[in-house]
Formats: C-alpha cells, structure tokens, sequence
C-alpha cells in the first residue's frame, strides 16, 4: 500500500475483477451534511462538496433563497419572524 | 381577523420579513396581498397581523396602497428596469472584425 493511502481521509472498497480476483480501492470522502444552527436538524438545499469545488460555484446554487438561508432550519426561521413582528411599534 | 386593510408581515418564503396590506379575501385559506412584496395570492398561515388597519377599498390599485402607507410611514420602493448593455468581446463583433487575416499554406 503507498504510504498515503494508510491515512484515514481514504476509505477502503472490496471489487471483484474479471479474472475473479479480491482487490482494494480507495476512494475519498465526502463533507458531512450541514445542520442548523439552532436545533440541530439537517438543513436541505446545501450540496455536499469540498471547498475547491464549492468555490466555483454561483452563490445562489450554494443555499436556498430566503432569510436565513444555509443557516437556520424553517421551524427557527418563522418562530424568529414572529418574534420580529410582534416587536414592531407602527 | 383577517379582512381587507389588515397590515401584517410576511413569516415564510423568500420574502418572509417584508410587511403588506391584504386586498381581497378569496377563501377560507388564501388571501391577496400587496406592498413592499409583489402583488399575490398568499396562504394566511404564512401571515402574522401587526398593530394597524388601513382603509382602502377592495381590489386597490398598487398606487392607492402606496398612498395608504405613506401614512402610517412606510415607503414603497418601485424596481426600475435596467437596460441590459453588451459587453465587448472577442466573438461580439463577428468573423469579419478578426486582428490579421490567415494564410492558407
């Protein structure tokens, strides 16, 4: 095995060949899903890639569109807004 | 609670945090709205009411919700259209505007 494969970044696959031989592959992983800031929950509309790839991106295909988005959940998100506007003095 | 000249704010979308006036009621579920989000049809789940009611006809035209805010202190900005410019390239000008002329060997 070369030597920067033992690192634990890689993970290990079992593939048949043709010739019915038992190898190993390595393949990379990917980024953990994102979750939200306040409850924890797992946030949707975030692809998961690593940063070189997430840089080439257009800013809108990076989260959803609306107030909060990639960072709060819908739940948190509409309990803030009805904080908001039930301090508004008109 | 939920009739024509209730002022109240928007609590999901993408334009969730923006405050409206509702027009018209349709049913018992969706209601027409206008003011500093477009003119649409809206769910009343996704509303929460403020403090203020203003007087307006049904089926305001966009100008009389203007002028209804304009008392309270509100201002509605309009979105002015922008003409779209073209960028010179290398390829905008065509074939015939090409630097050099090729020689064929």
């Amino acid at each position: 095995m070369q030597g920067r494969y033992k690192s634990r970044t890689f993970r290990r696959t079992k593939k048949t060949t043709p010739g019915a031989r038992k190898i190993q592959h390595y393949t990379k992983r990917k980024p953990k899903k994102q979750v939200c800031a306040n409850c924890c929950s797992i946030l949707s509309g975030i692809p998961r890639l690593n940063d070189t790839a997430m840089r080439n991106l257009a800013k809108t295909k990076k989260r959803p569109e609306r107030p909060y988005g990639g960072v709060l959940c819908t739940t948190c998100m509409r309990a803030e807004m009805i904080k908001k506007a039930r301090q508004i003095q008109l | 609670m939920m009739e024509t000249g209730q002022v109240c704010m928007k609590i999901a979308g993408r334009d969730a945090g923006k405050i409206a006036v509702i027009i018209e009621k349709l049913d018992q579920k969706f209601v027409i709205i206008d003011g500093q989000t477009r003119r649409r049809k809206c769910n009343i789940a996704h509303l929460e009411p403020l403090q203020k009611k203003l007087e307006i006809n049904e089926k305001a035209s966009h100008d009389e919700v203007k002028k209804a805010f304009k008392q309270i202190g509100i201002e509605l900005k309009d979105k002015v259209k922008k003409e779209k410019k073209e960028k010179e390239t290398e390829f905008s000008k065509g074939h015939a505007a090409e630097k050099g002329t090729k020689k064929k060997k």
